[in-house]
């Protein structure tokens, strides 16, 4: 199965922790680490590029639990390996597998945190799998389109754009739907360009005719 | 002039949709073409030349699992920079009509090959040459094998593009596999493991026998080598009697990755998903399905 997920052809650097340790072994133990706080608390937060590198994980293993099952050997050693607490492996495939059975979309959501100065200096991102039983990270926003004041604007740049018009244009753009004849406005059209074009037809016929003659 | 022939539009849509709406100017977008709206647009029935649907004929067919090992060269290249779904597409039927040409057998790394090629230099007009195939690389109209020899005192290989118009045929003398992906290590090996006779008459399997697996392990010849071939963890190889040093176990401890084996992400990126796998070998069952069935050894 495809990840529904952006990912980058090539691994990201991370930086080393103290007692972890650094470079690829040390890269792989922390993100063992923050897919395991991922799948049991549905949600972290970390710096943005380790919630983004997390996310790829997190996802294949998911993938893979589902596409397997849990009476796969290859499953549980992928399990095994990336969740460090091993009563997190009954919640995999019980809980997390059977609630994305019906999913297109990806598991997971990542979101980007504002910077805060003075402070830690980097980007924070937050990571959490789909269908949570946590508040929300982004509370809805409310309908400003109907607004007093939003529609008033509306009202005043739809006027300032019907003085730049010509009026044959606003004539048409003034009647409504139901009273709309297309083709009064077609002759309309035609004639407005045939006027031009006849002039230029009778000029052309009387000079074959003189020709002829 | 064109503001209301849009407007137009506009509100004839308006009016099929919810009947009595009051009118209202929205402003043009940019001119851009989405995806989905093409696609639609193709497929629907106002369409001058609508396209035909082929997904209820391909939902149906089911791609056998040894496929992917069968036509390898089908497959797209796993890293999504170098991919281009167009030229795939035409590559593959450019494959197609030359596989109508030329018979391109079933054969894998190890087994024992015989090439005839167009020469102008030649006095019968093309060469024959036979050997053991060592790799298979690339994909697509690029893809090409390997073959290597031991001539005269001489090892000889030789690189033949697999769709190339100067191939006059491809004939399996021996198919089997190897433990090995690729068999680069038989030059630092002795001579006796690639020498093939050319008159080696081929050898048949019976029908619906799976490929039978070669389990030789070879013996490494005295250095100097092309490679560290020992370090590498060949499967075909037998274990070298070098000592090696203090600096060197160092290097090899160093060089040992334990942690690559559950690299989820590396291996996705290595190889092709599943889903792109079944999309491409639907093409390949079709086009197989209309060719006579003598070429289809196995299921």
């Amino acid at each position: 199965m495809s990840l529904k997920i952006p990912y980058s052809q090539t691994a990201r650097k991370l930086r080393g922790t103290f007692g972890v340790g650094s470079g690829p072994s040390g890269r792989i133990k922390r993100l063992r680490m923050c897919v395991t706080g991922l799948i049991r608390h549905e949600r972290i937060e970390s710096t943005f590029a380790r919630c983004d590198e997390t996310r790829g994980y997190a996802e294949r293993l998911i993938n893979i639990a589902s596409r397997h099952g849990d009476k796969d050997k290859y499953a549980m050693e992928v399990a095994d390996y990336w969740l460090l607490e091993k009563d997190l492996i009954h919640k995999l495939f019980k809980v997390i597998v059977p609630r994305y059975e019906n999913h297109r979309s990806s598991y997971t959501k990542l979101y980007m945190l504002p910077k805060e100065l003075p402070g830690y200096g980097k980007d924070m991102g937050v990571l959490e799998l789909k269908d949570n039983p946590w508040p929300q990270v982004v509370p809805k926003q409310r309908e400003t389109k109907y607004f007093l004041t939003n529609m008033l604007v509306d009202e005043l740049r739809k006027e300032h754009h019907r003085t730049k018009r010509s009026p044959f244009v606003n004539k048409i753009l003034e009647t409504s739907a139901d009273n709309i004849d297309i083709d009064s406005i077609q002759n309309q059209y035609i004639l407005d360009n045939l006027v031009d074009n006849d002039e230029g037809k009778t000029k052309n016929d009387q000079s074959h005719e003189n020709k002829n003659d | 002039m064109n503001i209301i022939q849009k407007h137009i539009c506009r509100c004839l849509i308006q009016k099929c949709n919810s009947g009595n709406v009051p009118l209202s100017f929205v402003p043009a977008r940019q001119a851009t073409v989405l995806n989905w709206l093409l696609d639609k647009h193709r497929k629907s029935q106002l369409s001058q030349q609508p396209e035909k649907e082929d997904d209820i004929e391909q939902e149906t067919i089911m791609v056998p699992r040894d496929y992917k090992y069968l036509y390898p060269e089908f497959l797209p290249p796993a890293n999504y920079r170098h991919r281009d779904r167009i030229r795939e597409k035409l590559e593959r039927q450019d494959m197609f009509c030359r596989r109508t040409m030329i018979e391109v057998p079933e054969f894998y790394v190890g087994s024992i090959l015989a090439v005839n090629v167009a020469d102008t230099y030649a006095p019968s007009k093309n060469t024959r040459f036979v050997g053991l195939c060592i790799s298979r690389e690339n994909d697509g109209l690029r893809t090409n094998f390997i073959l290597r020899n031991h001539i005269d005192g001489n090892g000889i290989e030789i690189k033949y593009d697999m769709y190339s118009p100067l191939l006059q045929s491809i004939e399996v003398l021996k198919l089997e596999k190897r433990l090995d992906d690729e068999l680069f290590y038989l030059r630092d090996c002795p001579p006796e493991y690639s020498t093939i006779q050319f008159d080696m008459e081929p050898i048949h399997l019976p029908t619906g026998s799976a490929v039978p697996l070669n389990t030789i392990k070879v013996p490494l010849g005295p250095r100097p080598w092309d490679k560290k071939w020992d370090i590498k963890n060949f499967k075909g190889l037998q274990p070298s009697n070098r000592v090696l040093g203090k600096r060197a176990a160092i290097r090899l401890e160093r060089s040992a990755k334990p942690w690559e084996e559950h690299d989820l992400m590396k291996q996705y990126r290595e190889n092709i998903n599943d889903e792109d796998v079944e999309t491409v070998l639907k093409e390949v069952v079709l086009k197989t399905k209309k060719k006579s069935t003598k070429s289809q050894r196995r299921q």
